[in-house]
């Protein structure tokens, strides 16, 4: 048996095993895109490339047998920068979103391709769960919210974007009107106790989160009633108080405790706070700087200074959040904070280390050209939208909402979650950006069929060609065209579903993207998908 | 369109077979024959053999020859190759879509007439820029040629079939023989008429001469080149010989035959000459030349004729000669000696390295091949030379088949194959056609064949054509394209040493390789191995090309200097300009500065100075030549040339031209050059064959020479004057007011002012240069 050693860790591997078996066995993660047991390895992505230490050969560590005494780097620096050089090209000649713009539009990056689509299937019971885990008070941002998400809806470039917000609002709003309004599940009990100085969005958006991760919570508010800067910024008309009183009102029931009237520091001293509970978060609004100061946090022009993205003050276990670090900012800005906070609050009493909150990894499919839009449009909702018609929950039906929500594009990708690029992209800490230079256009192969196939996110792996030739039944797929132009093609412009034939599922199974797909309208079918181990 | 008839299909097919492989020569047919790929065609071919849909979906789309729409009646190529990039070759190209009224993206003209489209090197590098109409190539060609051009093409075609030369019979008593060189370049540049105007004046004067067709000289600057050979005396050059001059060259040297012939002769030429007014010219004199001395001397001499031995001297295809030239005598005395491994040692000895670039020790390979157990193993001639401004193996090919297959069959010897290959690219017709009349000849005379002199020893050769990608000369997408799929390289190992043609172990070498063999078995390794430098024996075709006084064909000594080779074999830069650089390699080498022209040709010292010995492409460059814009067009054809397979080469090599384009257009940002250096790094590490590995060499070595020039584009100048995007057209005080330019002037970007100085409207002007050509005063200058 060769010996060989990967990273200066020896190890036997039988004759024919190739450097990548080798690394698995080591327990060494060589990423591979284009690699699937059992078929012989196309060595196309280039991802997982390895170096010979011997000759200074990088190779693809899928293709390359081994041979005694072989010495090779893998987890090195070097290596690691061709990969994600491997990685960007790939990102670079990508079209596609992994998560919609809308998503991140939204400071609280809620899921609203998911949202519209539990309301496009008028499973309203979902779609509230759905925005609650982002965002804890949708029925007042439903009202008070400028809808950043909005701008971000790719469907702006056409005949306006989807009614995001209203429609979340409408979801919000037909809950808080049924006979028990949805809680979200909480953990069991951790034990621990956070105290959350300020009941204005902020504040009551972390002590939902903090309540659900199982921990006690205690709001202390200065006024008579939570609220915050939500009962001074709006009128009446604006936001209606009996709302606002009812979706505050969901979140005590959840078990958060309300100390009102009692002005920290005023009534209790900071370092009560302190003493009693074992985090605090501070989200009291935009705050009087040397009171602030008095407690021993550091303060800066606007407010507050915590590190960036953990929420952390200078004093340990101390957070703070929402307006009382920002000074000035939406509504939806600080229940966002709230949930940030609420989350690095609790990494905190896990005792784990608080990762930064990162926006996410994600390819950009950029600005829509005018000739791509009606490839973004098919399949959607020819519908203008309601404009100024009324939400109200009496006003619209759920299925008028439906409807509404039909007009989504579903500009996030199918594979998002599953798909090994951009798990890889963001492990490897991949720049989409760094070798962008204009794009392919957007398109969609055989809409209207069973099986779809977006060439823009296709990496050219062969899986798929090598899958379908397995049998006679299908038209076959080959590559077309050659060098960069070159496609996944179906001879004498077949369809997808004649040329994959009975091998569909296993091919869309083997995409290592979301290049290959069911059709949406299908995804409720069940499929056989054989188990295929990568 | 009516119904297309399809028995041609089925006739294609009983020709050449059902199998998988044979989907690329079936596809030439029908190409052939219908002139593009109708779906119908395709689908009977489906029907009738065992090639899939997805097979010929896949090879019909890899190839550049394959076309599925129809054509016009008429192909007009240009030749984009490296020699003709620099001599203006995109002016030329879009002098003609102009010409045609062609709109961006159009590539056939709205009557259907000519389909202009380019390619990617005609190998006639010498006569740059080269365009090729269906059978008749133009050379040395400007935009304001082309209406010209087209017109005399069309006056061609509709004309009265050439008259067929007058069959001139050998002469009973002969003086002597009268050789004009007919290597592909050489006819273009009209040597295949001065071949029938020989004829004619032989036959019409009974001169006691024979006209011989002979290959490639080298000299192609001078051609046509005719050499008159008595059987006594000193022999005669003349050159740039046109078919007026044949008959004073003629009558020069031999006398009109019998009394009566001669005066029948001088009589009728007299009468010509009194009906047309003709002056009696001595053209012979002006064009001869004398090749003891001068210019020829110094072009000839520094060489050594080894894989082109008595070049110039031999008919191609007439084995008679290539026999009495010692031709074969190798062959059989490995025969008879009967010991391969006495035939590989001799090899490995000799120092003989791969000749289609990378070098790798000739000997080695062959034990390699030698060593593998297993009765059936094939052997394979790389003739897929694609490099733009390299054009030795076609001569090598053209002129010197027999070499070839008599190197293939002494290799075959000694490794123990019975089958081989020729691969020889589909852009290469004339040497496709000796070679398989050479194949022929040699399979009548038991030169190949069973029991070869009746030895125990069998050859079979035969000729595959390629079908237009530049990367099937990698051997693993060569080998895959031989087997019928798209040419895309596979990673090694397992080489095709192992297991390479049909999974058979397989000796894969280039033309010029095998041409070296004869020689050197016949004059020993030793004799071989005194050439050259410690690691890089023997001699190396080159073709010189570019801005050089004499181009050409040229084989020197491993070990010469490039300024030997530029400055006296090449006669130094033309047109007085100053020499910059030299690109040695093609797009997988680089570009050495003339300040490193002390460097010598050898495998190691051309790589340590950033460039390879390649396939022998030489181009030299002057100070109008734009370094980065070099660069991006070897990058640009690499790019094109990429099989698409491994994201590095496929993907990378197009944002480096990217960035590459973005400089050149002035739009280039800060770090562009650190990012463009560090991308080629990666391309070359990870890039998974050679052509990846090697395509970003000349950005690298351009960076590495002339970053300065890199720079100058970020800030908006292009030192050179040549990036379209970066230079104005001027007009100085010099100017006489003679309008010519505007008269001249394409798109009318120069209002015609007589008598006053004119002005160049630079928004309406594309830069094409003729402006610049034509003024007689030198007032156009680029700014």
């Amino acid at each position: 048996m060769p010996t060989i050693t990967i990273d200066d860790r020896p190890i036997d591997v039988p004759v024919g095993a190739t450097v990548l078996d080798a690394a698995r066995q080591l327990g060494i993660e060589i990423p591979t895109l284009c690699f699937l047991e059992g078929y012989k390895p196309s060595t196309s992505c280039q991802v997982c490339v390895v170096k010979l230490l011997d000759n200074g050969r990088v190779v693809p560590a899928c293709g390359t047998p081994v041979a005694d005494g072989m010495r090779v780097a893998s987890e090195t620096p070097e290596v690691h920068r061709l990969r994600r050089t491997a990685l960007e090209l790939l990102l670079s000649d990508h079209v596609g979103d992994c998560v919609a713009p809308c998503v991140f539009a939204c400071p609280a990056h809620m899921d609203v391709p998911h949202m519209l689509r539990q309301i496009g299937a008028e499973d309203l019971q979902s779609a509230i769960a759905t925005i609650k885990e982002d965002i804890a008070l949708p029925a007042i941002l439903g009202r008070v919210c400028p809808k950043p998400c909005e701008k971000g809806c790719r469907r702006q470039a056409a005949d306006g974007p989807v009614e995001v917000c209203d429609l979340k609002r409408f979801v919000a709003d037909r809950d808080l009107a049924s006979r028990d309004p949805y809680l979200p599940p909480c953990r069991p009990a951790s034990g621990r106790r956070v105290a959350v100085v300020g009941a204005g969005p902020t504040g009551l958006a972390a002590a939902f989160h903090l309540r659900r991760e199982g921990h006690a919570v205690t709001v202390f508010e200065a006024r008579e009633a939570a609220g915050g800067r939500l009962r001074l910024e709006f009128s009446e008309e604006e936001l209606p108080r009996k709302t606002l009183d009812a979706e505050v009102g969901v979140i005590f029931r959840l078990g958060v405790e309300l100390r009102a009237g009692t002005r920290v520091g005023v009534q209790l001293p900071f370092a009560a706070l302190t003493a009693e509970f074992d985090a605090v978060l501070v989200a009291c609004g935009a705050v009087d700087k040397p009171a602030v100061g008095a407690w021993g946090l550091a303060v800066g022009s606007r407010g507050i200074e915590t590190r960036a993205g953990t929420y952390e003050t200078n004093r340990k276990g101390v957070f703070a959040a929402g307006n009382a670090v920002r000074g000035k900012a939406l509504v939806v800005r600080s229940v966002a904070d709230g949930k940030e906070a609420a989350a690095a609050i609790s990494q905190f009493l896990a005792g784990r280390l608080i990762t930064p909150v990162q926006r996410p990894f994600s390819s950009r499919m950029g600005k829509v050209q005018p000739g791509e839009l009606p490839e973004l449009l098919a399949g959607t909702a020819d519908l203008p939208r309601r404009d100024g018609a009324s939400y109200a929950v009496d006003a619209v039906s759920a299925h008028e909402a439906a409807d509404q929500s039909h007009r989504c594009l579903a500009c996030g990708c199918q594979a998002h979650g599953s798909c090994r690029l951009e798990r890889y992209a963001a492990q490897y800490g991949a720049d989409p950006g760094r070798y962008q230079e204009g794009r392919r256009a957007f398109v969609v192969v055989n809409r209207g069929g069973s099986v779809q196939y977006e060439p823009g996110k296709c990496i050219n792996c062969e899986l798929c060609i090598r899958i379908a030739a397995e049998s006679q039944e299908g038209l076959g797929l080959t590559f077309v065209g050659r060098g960069f132009d070159v496609r996944v093609g179906v001879p004498f412009h077949g369809t997808m579903d004649q040329a994959l034939g009975p091998l569909a599922a296993k091919c869309i199974a083997a995409c290592p993207t979301g290049a290959l797909y069911l059709s949406p309208a299908r995804e409720l079918v069940t499929l056989q998908t054989p188990a295929v181990r990568r | 369109m009516p119904d297309l008839d399809l028995t041609f299909v089925d006739r294609t097919v009983d020709e050449v077979g059902g199998g998988p492989e044979a989907v690329i020569p079936i596809l030439q047919r029908l190409q052939e024959h219908y002139h593009y790929l109708p779906d119908e065609a395709l689908r009977r071919v489906c029907a009738l053999t065992k090639i899939t849909p997805a097979s010929i979906a896949g090879v019909s789309s890899f190839y550049t020859q394959f076309r599925h729409r129809p054509v016009g009646r008429h192909l007009i190529q240009v030749c984009v190759g490296t020699a003709c990039h620099v001599k203006g070759a995109e002016l030329v190209r879009d002098a003609i879509a102009k010409e045609l009224h062609l709109k961006s993206g159009q590539d056939t003209d709205d009557d259907g007439m000519f389909t202009l489209q380019g390619v990617a090197c005609l190998g006639c590098c010498t006569l740059a820029p080269v365009v090729q109409i269906d059978d008749l190539t133009y050379g040395h060609l400007t935009p304001r040629m082309i209406h010209d051009v087209l017109r005399d093409f069309l006056d061609h075609q509709n004309g009265t079939p050439r008259k067929a030369a007058a069959q001139h019979r050998a002469p009973a008593r002969f003086e002597g023989e009268i050789r004009v060189g007919l290597g592909s370049c050489c006819v273009a540049q009209g040597s295949g008429k001065v071949r029938d105007a020989l004829d004619r004046v032989l036959a019409d004067s009974g001169a006691a001469a024979t006209a011989k067709r002979v290959g490639c000289v080298g000299m192609c600057h001078q051609t046509p080149l005719v050499e008159v050979v008595p059987l006594q005396g000193p022999s005669n050059l003349y050159a740039r010989v046109q078919a007026e001059d044949v008959e004073s060259i003629v009558l020069r040297h031999f006398k009109p035959r019998g009394v009566w012939k001669r005066m029948s002769y001088s009589t009728r030429r007299w009468l010509d000459r009194l009906l047309t007014d003709e002056q009696a010219v001595e053209p012979a004199v002006q064009h001869a030349i004398n090749p003891r001395e001068g210019p020829v001397c110094s072009f000839l001499g520094p060489q050594k004729h080894l894989s082109t031995e008595y070049c110039g001297q031999v008919d191609p295809t007439n084995l008679d000669e290539y026999l009495k030239y010692d031709g074969f005598a190798a062959l059989r005395r490995c025969l008879e000696q009967n010991q391969p491994q006495a035939i590989v040692d001799e090899i490995q000895n000799s120092g003989l390295r791969g000749r289609g670039g990378a070098g790798f020790p000739t000997g080695i390979k062959w034990q390699k091949v030698r060593a593998v157990a297993g009765d059936t193993k094939y052997l394979v001639c790389n003739g897929d030379e694609g490099d733009p401004g390299a054009f030795m193996d076609r001569m090598i090919l053209e002129s010197f088949p027999y070499r070839v297959i008599e190197g293939m069959a002494l290799a075959a010897l000694a490794i123990g194959a019975r089958e081989g290959f020729l691969y020889i690219r589909a852009e290469y017709p004339l040497a496709v056609r000796r070679v398989r009349e050479a194949l022929q000849i040699c399979h009548e005379r038991g030169y190949l064949g069973a029991n070869i002199f009746g030895s125990e020893f069998s050859l079979e050769l035969s000729v595959r054509e390629g079908a237009g990608a530049f990367v099937c000369g990698e051997e693993t997408a060569l080998l895959a394209s031989m087997e019928g799929r798209r040419g895309m390289p596979h990673l090694r190992p397992p080489y095709p040493a192992e297991c390479g043609l049909w999974e058979k172990p397989t000796l894969i070498n280039n033309v010029e390789t095998y041409a070296l063999v004869p020689w050197i078995l016949r004059h020993g390794a030793a004799a071989f191995a005194a050439y050259g430098t410690e690691k890089s024996k023997g001699t190396k075709v080159f073709a010189l090309a570019g801005k050089i006084a004499r181009g050409g064909l040229i084989e020197v000594p491993m070990g010469i200097t490039i300024y030997q080779v530029v400055d006296e074999i090449g006669g130094g830069v033309a047109g007085g300009r100053k020499f910059k650089a030299v690109q040695i390699g093609g797009p997988s080498g680089g570009c050495v500065p003339a300040e490193l022209g002390h460097t010598r040709i050898d495998y190691e010292a051309l790589a340590q100075v950033g460039a390879i010995m390649g396939s022998g492409g030489l181009v030299v460059l002057d100070d109008t030549d734009c370094m980065v814009d070099i660069a991006r067009y070897f990058l640009r054809f690499t790019q094109d040339q990429s099989c698409g397979k491994c994201t590095f080469c496929r993907v990378g090599t197009r944002r480096m031209l990217d960035i590459l384009d973005r400089i050149c257009a002035g739009r280039g940002q800060q770090g562009d050059l650190e990012l463009l250096e560090q991308l080629s790094r990666d391309v070359c590490a990870g890039s998974l064959c050679g052509l990846g590995k090697t395509a970003p060499n000349p950005v690298l070595s351009t960076l590495r020479y002339f970053r300065d020039e890199y720079e100058a584009h970020l800030q908006g100048r292009c030192p050179a004057g040549k990036c379209k995007d970066l230079v104005a057209y001027k007009i100085n005080e010099r100017c006489i007011g003679c309008t010519l330019c505007a008269q001249n002037c394409p798109v009318n970007a120069i209002p015609m002012t007589p008598y006053a100085r004119h002005k160049i409207d630079l928004d309406t002007c594309t830069r094409c240069d003729t402006c610049r050509q034509v003024c007689p005063e030198q007032a156009v200058y680029v700014e």
